[in-house]
């Protein structure tokens, strides 16, 4: 059985602990970039369980990704009595059945044609978030308040001040994310992986890989819509820029050059992503540039993405990305 | 003996180009069959109609007594039909190890399980690890399937499709490409692991035929041209024929 | 207007945008078939073939001029990806190859965004075709006139050389089946080299012709993947017939569809694609695996 590499495991602790105490040690800015790495994070790594690990490269990820956002939205606003958890949960819940409906569709297709597909899901709901003004309010947006916790034995914890919203990110995202390592250590997650790295040969042994592909689309979807609720509330805004062409990308950005191939991969990615953005951003207006150029360098140059860098190939687990 | 395959005047035509003309076939428990014929005679795409990946445009396919024409290759997978591919398709980035598991998994209906570790699973870990000693792959069980050579590759091949304890198994050109210094003990190996099961095979190579089969379909052109046991088949005039007639 | 006359309209509005459609999903589909290769950056190519129209009319004052220097300048740029980027996946496989041209097309769309700014651009009908004429009892435009009577210039034109040239024999051929035609001793990579540039010059040709009737803007590139993307799969993959008649289909429901519901006409391209996938997956005209 293959055990986790020893630096990815202590690695993992270390940036574990890290979290723990960042709000003690960094300033408030810095905090607000933390959360966000740990949104994408998750984001990141649900998209690479479709890819990395299902084989599936979709590029309209940012369509549960956006359907999360906007649910959350819509329900702090008009419901805000219900509590947090439960509506993070029905915003799992609908990512999911986003998944279901989408992939249903276009899990049969294979390759650039999955790829395309799903882009064009995400155009026709892009589409939807921006002209049904009086619900989504178009590209104008809408503001929600953050409702408070309550947990049934600890109490209220207002949700006002940045470093509570930073220890539930914490604890949804690891929670989201160690789960989804699991996951694929699963009998099911095997099934889903196999189904990757040889796609003729699981019928002939029981496998049904429709369903399968299916299954691992929705659950992908579901991680994504989360992260999506995640990032609204976290911000307390919504618009169709959780949900346009430049969300595709994003996601794409962070998997690819974070690497795809192993888990700890995205996260890395999106550590990147979100930091260097940051960095460039004052630097110069045009950052997207620099991180597409970089995407393309990775791609043509650096296959297994920056985790490559410092994880050796022969340790990475259980099987790569099919890159056929 | 029971009936394990029926095959009722089979027709498959793609684009009206025909390749199984009119073939009815049928194949008792504990045979052993071999299916021979020139390159072109619709050996394979019988495999794969047999298997469910295409639909017979005529014809009917029983196995077991219950007709599974146009049912899904994975749910006549589920029901005890096996195959293996003359090209092979194994899971390359995986060890044997796993390999074998990914059929046992099948095999005990674990394909959904998200509750439970696999590597957890002493019912998984027991098969797995029977099966890979019974098909002789203990000692390379936890080689990466890409780096074997490609002798034990096709071994590989031919365990994967074992694996499932089929109630009948289509080899697909079992030794092509294997080396003829291998062969005997590949065929030693197919032989042991086969013992009392039903099983057809498509052969170009006449020795492991004669050592393998009991029974011969001889194919040609999309029909079945004649069956019979080894001797019938060796005396046929129109086999030879057919024989002779290509290179 | 009466009822006929707006449904006869919306017809020829639909033959108008879906002939500018087949132009550029004419030369994606070829290459798919030669190469096995979608190359999503090729709608790119359109747009720059729209944004370099509205410089070079700025320069020259005509669009007859652009219609000559922008297509040229987009094939130099098509060029120059294939030979120092895209060449460079063929030995990796598709997941390199479909991430690098998805890459390249957001890439120059933010370049586009940088270089020609966000607000939507005009170009100006040359003064010879601009005003309508009387047609079918009502009038319509002359413009959209010349787009469809070009294009269909154009279609003969690829028929003519696609039928009656040896070179376009080769090209059929290679579409068919690459393999057996690289085989038989053709130097294949020289005839797709020739299909791709040929496919950017047209996907710009149709850039160029359809600045003045659509507004520029940095979302072309997406919306004419998704339209080329429907087309090649209701079309069927290789086949440019069906190309040509998906083209037609989809510019007909888009234009029908902008008229009853404006805000998601392009449910109906969905409904159209879905169709098609469950009953023919290989497309209307593509050829079985």
């Amino acid at each position: 059985m293959k055990r986790a590499h020893p630096y990815s495991l202590v690695g993992s602790m270390l940036i574990f602990g890290f979290l723990l105490l960042a709000p003690r040690i960094l300033p408030e800015m810095k905090i607000h970039l933390m959360i966000e790495v740990m949104i994408f994070a998750l984001w990141a790594v649900s998209f690479n369980l479709l890819f990395g690990h299902g084989g599936l490269l979709a590029f309209g990820f940012g369509a549960p990704y956006g359907v999360g956002a906007y649910a959350a939205a819509l329900l702090f606003q008009h419901f805000a009595g219900i509590p947090l958890v439960l509506t993070l949960g029905l915003v799992a819940l609908l990512g999911f059945l986003t998944g279901i409906i989408i992939g249903s569709l276009s899990v049969r297709l294979k390759g650039a044609y999955f790829a395309l597909i799903t882009f064009g899901f995400q155009m026709f709901l892009y589409a939807i978030a921006l002209k049904w003004y009086s619900v989504t309010k178009g590209d104008d947006g809408f503001s929600v308040t953050r409702p408070a916790l309550s947990l049934p034995l600890a109490g209220n914890f207002s949700m006002a001040n940045v470093v509570p919203v930073y220890y539930f990110t914490l604890a949804i995202v690891a929670l989201a994310i160690l789960a989804t390592y699991f996951f694929q250590k699963t009998p099911l997650g095997n099934s889903i992986a196999l189904v990757r790295e040889n796609d003729i040969r699981p019928p002939f042994l029981g496998y049904n890989v429709y369903l399968i592909r299916l299954t691992v689309f929705s659950v992908s979807c579901l991680l994504a819509a989360l992260a999506g609720g995640l990032f609204v509330f976290f911000n307390e805004f919504v618009s169709t820029a959780v949900i346009d062409m430049n969300v595709s990308m994003v996601v794409l950005l962070m998997a690819i050059i974070g690497g795809s191939d192993h888990f700890l991969g995205p996260i890395l990615g999106a550590a990147f992503y979100v930091l260097v953005q940051n960095w460039l951003s004052s630097l110069t207006n045009r950052w997207f540039l620099v991180m597409g150029a970089i995407f393309i360098v990775v791609v043509l140059y650096l296959e297994g993405g920056l985790i490559s860098l410092f994880i050796p190939k022969k340790d990475q687990p259980g099987g790569s990305a099919g890159r056929k | 003996m029971a009936s394990v395959l029926k095959l009722e005047n089979i027709w498959k035509d793609f684009s009206g180009l025909e390749i199984l003309r009119g073939i009815s076939l049928e194949i008792r428990e504990g045979e052993r069959h071999a299916i021979i014929g020139p390159n072109g005679a619709g050996k394979t795409t019988l495999f794969h109609v047999i298997t469910g990946f295409y639909k017979p445009n005529k014809g009917k396919v029983f196995f077991l007594d219950r007709e599974v024409t146009g049912l899904s290759t994975y749910r006549i997978a589920r029901l005890g039909l096996s195959r293996s591919f003359q090209i092979t398709s194994i899971f390359p980035k995986m060890t044997v190890y796993e390999n074998i598991r990914n059929a046992i998994v099948s095999k005990l209906g674990r394909r959904f399980e998200w509750t439970s570790l696999l590597s957890r699973s002493k019912e998984i870990q027991k098969e797995t690890n029977r099966l890979t000693e019974l098909l002789r792959l203990e000692g390379v069980k936890d080689m990466l399937a890409m780096t074997l050579s490609y002798g034990w590759q096709r071994r590989l091949e031919v365990a994967l499709t074992l694996a499932l304890d089929p109630k009948l198994i289509l080899l697909d050109e079992p030794t092509a490409g294997v080396d003829v210094k291998e062969t005997r003990g590949f065929v030693q190996f197919i032989k042991e692991v086969t013992v009392g099961k039903t099983l057809i095979m498509i052969e170009h190579d006449m020795d492991v035929v004669f050592n393998l089969a009991d029974r011969i379909t001889v194919l040609n052109q999309g029909q079945v041209l004649t069956t019979g046991t080894l001797d019938e088949i060796r005396q046929n005039e129109e086999v030879q024929r057919a024989y002779a007639g290509r290179k | 207007m009466g009822v006929w006359e707006i449904y006869l309209t919306t017809a020829m509005h639909g033959l108008v945008y879906g002939m500018l459609i087949f132009l550029v999903a004419s030369g994606l589909t070829l290459v798919l078939g030669m190469a096995g290769v979608l190359n999503i950056a090729h709608a790119a190519l359109y747009m720059l073939g729209a944004y370099f129209a509205y410089t070079f009319t700025q320069f020259t004052g005509s669009f007859w001029l652009s219609l000559i220097l922008s297509p040229l300048v987009v094939a130099l740029v098509a060029v120059l990806i294939e030979r120092f980027l895209l060449r460079k996946t063929y030995a990796k496989g598709h997941v390199p190859q479909i991430l690098l041209t998805f890459g390249l097309l957001y890439m120059i769309s933010e370049i586009v965004r940088m270089v020609w700014g966000t607000n939507p651009l005009r170009v100006f009908e040359p003064p010879l075709l601009s005003g309508e004429i009387p047609f079918l009892g009502g009038t319509y435009p002359v413009y959209r006139l010349f787009i469809i009577g070009f294009s269909i210039f154009i279609l003969i034109g690829m028929l003519l050389f696609l039928m009656r040239t040896r070179v376009g024999l080769i090209i059929r051929a290679a579409v068919h089946d690459a393999d057996m035609v690289g085989a038989l001793g053709t130097n294949v990579p020289v005839y797709l080299f020739a299909v791709y540039a040929g496919g950017a010059i047209l996907a710009a040709v149709a850039g160029v012709i359809a600045a003045p009737m659509l507004s520029i803007f940095s979302g072309m590139g997406d919306q004419i993947l998704l339209d080329c993307f429907v087309v090649i799969i209701v079309g069927g993959f290789g086949s440019l017939l069906g190309a040509f008649v998906a083209a037609l289909l989809v510019g007909e429901l888009q234009s029908y569809g902008v008229l009853w519901i404006p805000q998601l006409a392009l449910v109906f391209e969905f409904l159209l694609m879905a169709v098609v996938l469950a009953i023919r997956p290989t497309g209307l005209f593509g050829e079985e695996i």
